[in-house]
């Protein structure tokens, strides 16, 4: 089932075209990563969906409803992570959480708060700590548990492997396949061919905002598509 | 508008704020601020109505006490008014300091209210002083600027705000729920404040606070917690269309700057320079050489008062004064006492009306400036405005006249028209006279005339604040996350 | 490199939008300040016309009694006005610069007001003094409070220190091209008030120019140190505004507070009290003790006999006398309060450079509380005079006429000025040194690469 679709999306900055033409869709339980250069248009897709901003042509779709001018109930099935999730730094792991959650219009109790941070692999001794300890990978996980107490069929992630160290990326890698095994969508922008590869999804590569490759990681190694991606840009 | 979350955010910034030590300092300072000042303010008062009082009774005493005399003696005796302080001066100190205090009030002469605290000071008092008013109305809305600036700017450069967007909070809720946030803030403060004052009243007034006391409090609650939604919406609205929280700081300091230090001289000054005034000797001069045109009593030859003469002899049907039937001198004097009056006050009225449009340049700038709105309305509800001065100023000028004209009606009534030769008694009357004339009380503006003079500056709040909320609410559906 | 920096200074938007705002404020000052100098010329050249005029005038009508013309005749003493007054108007709005007074009592007298809107004094005056006491501070901060942080912020910081020995001094000579511009700002607005207001280039427009050059050198002072603490941009500006509030708002105030209530003066109602009972009360009394209390006061009245009669200006001037010299005591006890105002509030300004600024500029304008004290004492010593002049010719029933009227010009008080240097600019030079070595140390200690 898709949850998520482009089409024929396009997005014009004052006469540069950001993104040109885009089609795609992501169903359920399944993981898409785009790549490409900075300024090829990846985070100009993802503020698409997030109805940040509207599309100049084509339609952004959620659920089947077009995302503009409906960005308000859209946003209800999808949660975004962001490069560095900058949450409060004077709040808690579990009280961000909870900040969060009811902003989306959830009240949990702490013991469920909990739940949600461990199933996104924050362990119990950081869920009381003060947010401006934790490490970046640390607070993806908080963002990971957000998105999990919205219970968004959607996750979009920008960059979300970028300065994380080699076992924190292992981990994200694991709870990103864990995520799509239970249904959820996830749609990332991420320079890393190496994670695209591992996380088993299919693989989109953008240059000068047009979608030129899509691919399945299961039909190419990590370093074909290197080759492939130097060879496009 | 989903009221929970906008809760949510009031609540998010209150407790940050509240748990933030450094902010926690800042408040602290504040609050010891509005200790000090309402301390101070109340021993003030106190020191400064018991002196009051005690000289006006000294004065009361003396002039019932004073023996036999001519009347006219007692009209150069006069009387001294003391201008009292209202007990709300302990909050808005306004012109206080800067209007004289006791005026001398005698016939013929309307000598000036002196003794100012200004007259008195060295150059320090220009810095202005430390009143609660002073806290409430400046420095409070610099520490909301200092705790909002990043309300929404921090967020949008950590990324954050993306994220609380995507979560489904709309700009609304983020814009209301923040205002919502700092105006509980100040609006703390504020309660503090009034309960502080409430204490520093009981205190010096006790029982003898009255409604309309009371009355004044809620005005002063309400005017100021209108301003503070100013400042709070101000606040959230510069952090949202700010790209940083520094630039966000920057806008805000530069608008407090302006609203609070320089705009207030500046209109003032502008006033000053469209509006001249006389000086002293200007004045006193102009008064004079009307006086002189109508009639001069000096002048033992002045047609005005020859006429004068010719006509009552001529009424009564006698050849001189001294067959008249009552006391020409005194007759003479009141009808003096009347022209004088009669010019000075058309003078006087002048020059108020002079100082009145000097001052409106600033009082019409309220409409751009709500610091000077609530500043005006402050002074006002606290007795200490420019309104509040010229009352005193001219009941005093009302005292002196009647005075002056009853001492004289004593001597039209009581006195022989002989002159006395050098071993007589002096001519005299009873000193029972002295006792009926009342002395001076000094009635104040109700608050309704008080407001209705100053529905200008409340005006200029209002249109303020729903100016605000609008913009909010047009911002609301332009704001741009990214 | 100093010109570079320079370039890359005066090309920012708040450079240059201060540098006018300051301007501006400042050249509205300088006409604000020529606006109050020449309403008080005005009045002055009044004062000389109207007392030629008024004294002719009474003269005829009174001309039979000296006594009773000189119940009616005033005579002035002007305050002299210093052109530096224009820079610094400072009490002289509030308290007259002329006094008219009769050989009546004194005390009656001599704390007539000048006729003012209270609302201006209020607001305050858009003098130079306020332009450079509360205005180039804020320019001084506006230009420096992301002197290092804003290099932090935008990542340049970390190159300018690896190409510099000592990254310090790179900042200060940032600091000092800052220190160049608004000196200059200063020194352009100080030329235009020399030429506009015509202001005497001497010993006192010196103590101005120094005054003034080490005030703003004490807020780079302060700014340096600010900076040391290598905080955030919006940290230093939140330091430094609040330290500028502290400086012109919240100190000078509790001061204020602080000497209003330490050093009250009810006697100034007290003395206007008893002297108007000392003289009405004599109306009633015997009149022999009224006039040997007189004699005893003045000894070299004591041959003229009190005249047995009903009345007589004899016994009017010894009542009049008896209204000051029973006033006598409150009026020392008020100047000795006032002058223990004046002290303390000096005392109090060595520790806050802004309150000092302002106080010295007042003095050296002539226009601070004790010019004010002075011209007091030199009213009484005038109405002393004219007393003294009068009394024998009153007293022995001397012609009006015998009298040569056109002698009784307006007189003029001038304060005599000196400038006690030290006074005058160590407090500030040391507030300065402390803040600048305290700023040091710390970049000496710890100076970090990153924001």
């Amino acid at each position: 089932m898709t949850v998520l679709s482009a089409e024929q999306l396009s997005k014009q900055y004052n006469g540069t075209l950001a993104l040109n033409n885009l089609n795609l869709s992501v169903d359920k339980g399944e993981v898409f990563c785009l790549l490409g250069q900075n300024g090829a248009g990846k985070t100009t897709t993802i503020n698409l969906f997030l109805g940040f901003t509207a599309a100049s042509s084509g339609k952004a779709m959620i659920n089947g409803i077009e995302v503009h001018p409906n960005d308000s109930s859209t946003r209800q099935f999808v949660a975004y992570i962001p490069e560095i999730v900058q949450l409060y730094g004077n709040l808690n792991g579990i009280e961000n959480l909870d900040f969060f959650s009811r902003l989306a219009g959830f009240k949990y109790a702490g013991a469920q708060l909990s739940s949600f941070l461990l199933k996104a692999g924050l362990q119990e001794t950081a869920h009381r700590r003060s947010l401006s300890t934790y490490s970046k990978g640390m607070r993806q996980k908080v963002g990971i548990a957000i998105a999990l107490a919205k219970n968004a069929d959607v996750i979009l992630m920008d960059e979300p492997t970028s300065g994380l160290d080699p076992k924190a990326t292992d981990e994200f890698t694991r709870i990103c396949k864990e995520l799509a095994a239970d249904g959820k969508a996830i749609f990332m922008a991420t320079h890393d061919i190496f994670n695209a590869v591992n996380v088993g999804a299919r693989i989109g590569i953008m240059k000068q905002g047009s979608l030129v490759h899509t691919l399945h990681s299961n039909e190419i190694t990590a370093n074909e598509l290197q080759q492939l991606y130097l060879e496009t840009i | 508008m989903n009221i929970s979350t906008t809760k949510l955010f009031a609540a998010q910034i209150y407790w940050n704020t509240l748990k933030n030590k450094a902010l926690r300092v800042l408040l602290g300072i504040v609050a010891l601020l509005i200790i000090y000042a309402a301390f101070s303010g109340a021993l003030i008062y106190q020191e400064q109505t018991q002196t009051r009082q005690h000289y006006q009774h000294e004065v009361r005493t003396n002039w019932e006490k004073m023996p036999d005399k001519h009347p006219h003696r007692m009209a150069h005796y006069g009387y001294i008014v003391f201008r009292p302080k209202h007990l709300l001066s302990v909050f808005d100190y306004g012109m206080e300091s800067f209007t004289g205090n006791a005026v001398f009030l005698e016939a013929h002469r309307q000598n000036s209210a002196n003794f100012s605290e200004a007259g008195f000071s060295t150059g320090m008092l220009r810095f202005g002083e430390i009143s609660m008013s002073m806290i409430l109305q400046v420095l409070v809305p610099l520490v909301i600027f200092f705790i909002g600036f990043g309300a929404i700017a921090t967020d949008r450069e950590n990324g954050t705000l993306k994220m609380l967007l995507s979560q489904g909070a709309t700009w609304k809720e983020i814009l209301t729920g923040k205002a919502i946030g700092l105006l509980g803030i100040a609006v703390s403060v504020l309660l503090f404040a009034v309960v502080v004052l409430l204490v520093a009243c009981l205190g010096i007034a006790g029982s003898q606070i009255n409604g309309d006391d009371i009355l004044r409090i809620g005005t002063v609650l309400l005017t100021y917690t209108l301003y503070f939604s100013i400042i709070c919406l101000l606040t959230v609205i510069i952090s949202a269309v700010s790209r940083t929280a520094k630039f966000s700081l920057v806008i805000l300091i530069g608008i407090w700057l302006t609203a609070v230090v320089i705009f207030p001289r500046t209109a003032q000054a502008i006033g000053n320079f469209l509006y001249h005034t006389p000086s002293r000797i200007a004045f006193e001069a102009a008064v004079e050489k009307d006086l002189i045109k109508k009639g001069d009593s000096h002048n033992p030859d002045d047609p005005y008062y020859k006429a004068l003469k010719d006509s009552v002899l001529k009424a009564y049907h006698v050849q001189s004064v001294d067959e008249l039937p009552f006391n020409y001198g005194g007759f003479q004097m009141k009808e003096g006492e009347r022209l004088s009056a009669d010019i000075y006050n058309q003078h006087l009225a002048g020059l108020l009306g002079i100082y009145q449009q000097q001052n409106n340049v600033l009082r019409l700038s309220a409409i751009v400036n709500p610091f000077t709105a609530l500043r005006n309305l402050s002074m006002a509800v606290s007795g200490t405005d420019f309104q509040s001065y010229t009352g005193f100023q001219q009941q005093a000028e009302t005292y002196r006249y009647a005075l002056a004209q009853h001492m004289n009606d004593l001597q039209i009534k009581y006195i022989s028209n002989k002159k006395p030769d050098d071993h007589d008694h002096p001519p005299s009357i009873s000193k029972a006279h002295w006792k009926e004339f009342p002395d001076f009380a000094y009635q104040r503006a109700s608050l309704g005339t008080v407001m209705y003079h100053e529905l200008w500056s409340l005006l200029a709040l209002l249109c303020w604040t729903a100016g605000l909320l609008l913009l909010i609410k047009l911002l609301s559906n332009k704001l741009k996350a990214i | 490199m100093f010109l570079l920096l320079l370039k890359s200074f005066l090309r920012s938007r708040i450079a240059v939008a201060g540098i006018v705002i300051v301007l501006l404020a400042g050249i509205t000052g300088i006409f604000i300040g020529q606006q109050h100098i020449r309403k008080q010329q005005e009045a002055i050249a009044l004062t000389e016309h109207f007392q030629q005029e008024h004294i002719q005038r009474n003269a005829q009508f009174f001309d039979k009694e000296l006594g009773l013309l000189l119940y009616y005749l005033r005579f002035s003493l002007v305050n002299k006005l210093h052109p530096l007054n224009a820079l610094s108007i400072g009490q002289r709005d509030v308290n007259s610069s002329i006094q008219s007074l009769t050989i009546r009592n004194l005390e009656g007298q001599k704390y007539d007001t000048d006729l003012f809107n209270p609302s201006n004094v209020l607001t305050g005056n858009l003098d130079m003094g306020f332009v450079l006491i509360y205005l180039l501070p804020l320019l001084i901060i506006a230009f420096t409070y992301s002197l290092l942080s804003e290099e932090k912020e935008d990542g340049t910081w970390r190159l300018v220190a690896t190409q510099s020995k000592r990254p310090v001094n790179v900042l200060i000579r940032k600091l000092f091209v800052r220190m160049i511009t608004v000196l200059m700002v200063f020194a352009v607005l100080l030329l235009l008030a020399t030429f506009i207001l015509s202001l005497p280039v001497d010993k006192l427009y010196l103590a101005v120019i120094c005054l003034a050059f080490i005030y703003m050198l004490c807020w780079f002072g302060i700014s340096f140190w600010v900076i040391s603490l290598q905080r955030s941009s919006s940290t230093n500006a939140v330091i430094l505004l609040s330290i500028w509030i502290l400086l012109t708002v919240v100190l000078p105030g509790v001061a204020n507070n602080f000497i209003t209530s330490r050093y009250p003066v009810p006697e100034s109602m007290a003395t206007v009290v008893q002297q108007r009972e000392g003289y009405h009360e004599k109306w009633d009394m015997e009149k022999q003790p009224t006039v040997d209390r007189f004699y005893a006061h003045y000894p070299q009245f004591s041959k003229y006999p009190l005249p047995d009669k009903q009345f007589s200006w004899l016994w009017y001037y010894a009542m009049q006398q008896m209204g000051d010299d029973e006033a006598a005591v409150q009026v020392k006890q008020l100047q000795e309060k006032l002058r223990l105002r004046e002290q303390s509030s000096e005392y109090i300004g060595y520790f806050i450079p802004t309150l000092h600024t302002q106080q010295q500029l007042n003095s050296l304008a002539g226009a601070g509380l004790a010019n004010q004290l002075q011209f007091m004492d030199s009213t009484a010593r005038f109405h002393e005079r004219m007393r003294l002049y009068f009394y024998p010719k009153i007293f022995e029933e001397a012609k009006v006429k015998s009298v040569d009227w056109d002698m009784f010009k307006v007189e003029y008080f001038s304060e005599e000025k000196r400038v006690s240097w030290g006074g005058l600019l160590l407090p500030l030079l040391l507030v300065t040194l402390v803040f600048s070595v305290t700023g040091w140390m710390n970049f000496n200690k710890r100076m970090t690469a990153f924001a």
